[in-house]
């Protein structure tokens, strides 16, 4: 399985499209359209990766996440913004306590959860901003291991909450209720399934087919691996600035892999490539262009 | 008329007056190094081993190969502050070796074991990757090579450690033989004012 670089979409600049200091957080909403977040504002692409709309946030945006009504949500330090699917702003959920720096969200049945890196716990919401409670921290590290002072998660469609942790070169599944189910992952400086350097992966996203997507740094890179941590395939050794860190990765409709350069302040874009996907027994894997 | 001065006394002047020109010299050196020439230091900023956007390149070891003395006077510091405390730290374990039955990389990455690990805090005996380590630079082993200051430079590590020279030790060369070798020019003269707390 291998996937071929194809472009990159935004980069460094002041206008409408492109990011002057930092491009942090990405997301797909139902219709494919791209949202990126960076500087102190929210970004939106088109799918063929033209510039559709462009709004400040009243923070910085370090994640971003589309609910299923279109209800856009932006993570900034000590605050989350909601925006309608035009972009009016809708509501502020404000808690310097729990919401100290909104690195990841994502959505269970009616709930809403962020991912707090001050704290380095997720936290789940009723869709009215109301605390219910907490995720990754009944442990004896009281929460995960963020050295980077990231923490990056997904929520699969059956609800099950898949969490980097770093710090232990693993991926961690949760329930909502915050019960560990399991983890996968090794540390490895050599192999390419393992997990290298000091905490790995940093952030984490899901494809269509279940699999799972992370980023690296140092040196930076994307792996997709099976439901079960098997390596299916390395992207972006030689496209991503060395430099690059927490580098959010999302997925669109087609199976294209995007990573943000956080060095260049562009996103990088994987196509699968056909060509090379196997018979079996992933040939279910194969991606229309 | 004044009595010839006994020898006791032409010694104890002599030995005064020493005392105070000495005085005198240690104060005029100490002003010196503190608001003129200053002291040699190191500017972590263009030092290749922990300038940030140096990746990919080779580790610069002049620091501990150039010193006129035996042993360095550089040596490498961990800023507890900006630590991670990290289960695999890269400036400790050499994570390009092989993986042991722990799940460990094999190796240290310092050629002179110079970096005490040990974990801290409540500890848990079953799972060593739920401690935080603390990782202490022994400063008798230590020959500022900067190894460990290139591994812990970002994005990899923190930039918790970095190299300063150790006044203590320091002869305070006119011309230093590693602000001669150094090919950042990173090593230079500022005054103490301008130390940066470590050193």
């Amino acid at each position: 399985m291998r996937y071929r670089y194809i472009g990159v979409i935004s980069g460094k600049g002041t206008n409408g499209g492109l990011f002057a200091d930092a491009l942090r957080g990405l997301a797909f909403d139902a219709t494919d359209r791209l949202y990126a977040v960076g500087d102190s504002k929210l970004v939106v692409f088109s799918p063929q990766g033209k510039l559709l709309r462009s709004r400040r946030t009243e923070r910085p945006g370090h994640s971003v996440a589309v609910a299923a009504d279109g209800t856009v949500y932006v993570g900034q330090p000590g605050q989350v913004q909601l925006f309608d699917p035009d972009g009016k702003l809708l509501d502020t959920w404000r808690d310097a306590g729990r919401l100290g720096l909104v690195t990841a969200i994502g959505f269970v049945d009616d709930y809403v959860l962020l991912a707090d890196a001050k704290d380095r716990c997720i936290r789940r919401y009723d869709q009215g901003g109301k605390f219910l409670n907490e995720i990754g921290n009944d442990n004896r590290m009281r929460g995960f291991l963020i050295p980077n002072k990231h923490l990056d998660f997904v929520v699969d469609p059956q609800g099950v909450i898949h969490a980097c942790n770093p710090g232990k070169h693993r991926i961690e599944r949760y329930t909502s209720a915050g019960k560990l189910l399991g983890h996968w992952g090794r540390f490895d400086g050599r192999d390419p399934a393992g997990f290298s350097g000091c905490c790995n992966p940093t952030n984490i996203t899901l494809n269509r087919q279940g699999h799972v997507v992370v980023a690296v740094k140092a040196g930076p890179r994307a792996k997709v691996y099976s439901a079960d941590g098997k390596l299916l395939a390395v992207m972006g050794e030689d496209d991503l600035d060395p430099l690059c860190k927490n580098t959010d990765v999302a997925v669109d409709s087609r199976g294209r892999i995007y990573v943000i350069d956080t060095a260049r302040l562009h996103i990088c874009v994987f196509a699968p490539d056909i060509t090379t996907q196997p018979a079996e027994p992933n040939a279910d894997e194969t991606v229309k262009p | 008329m004044k009595d010839k001065p006994t020898r006791r006394e032409v010694l104890g002047h002599a030995v005064r007056g020493a005392t105070l020109v000495g005085l005198g010299g240690l104060g005029f050196y100490l002003i010196r190094k503190a608001n003129g020439e200053g002291v040699w230091q190191i500017d972590c900023e263009k030092c290749v081993n922990s300038r940030l956007g140096a990746v990919g390149v080779e580790v610069c070891d002049y620091c501990a190969t150039s010193c006129v003395l035996g042993l360095s006077a550089v040596r490498a510091v961990n800023d507890y502050s900006i630590c991670g405390r990290c289960y695999i730290c890269p400036a400790y374990f050499d994570i390009k070796s092989a993986v042991n039955e722990e799940g460990l990389p094999s190796q240290k990455l310092c050629p002179r074991d110079a970096i005490d690990r040990k974990p801290i805090g409540w500890v848990d005996p079953d799972d060593p990757a739920n401690n935080y380590y603390e990782y202490a630079i022994d400063e008798n082993l230590c020959n500022g090579c900067g190894k460990c200051v290139m591994a812990c430079k970002e994005p990899a590590g923190l930039n918790s450690i970095r190299l300063v020279v150790r006044y203590d030790l320091c002869l305070d060369c006119n011309r230093c033989t590693i602000a001669i070798a150094c090919p950042d020019e990173a090593y230079e003269r500022k005054p103490l004012s301008e130390d940066e707390g470590v050193g």
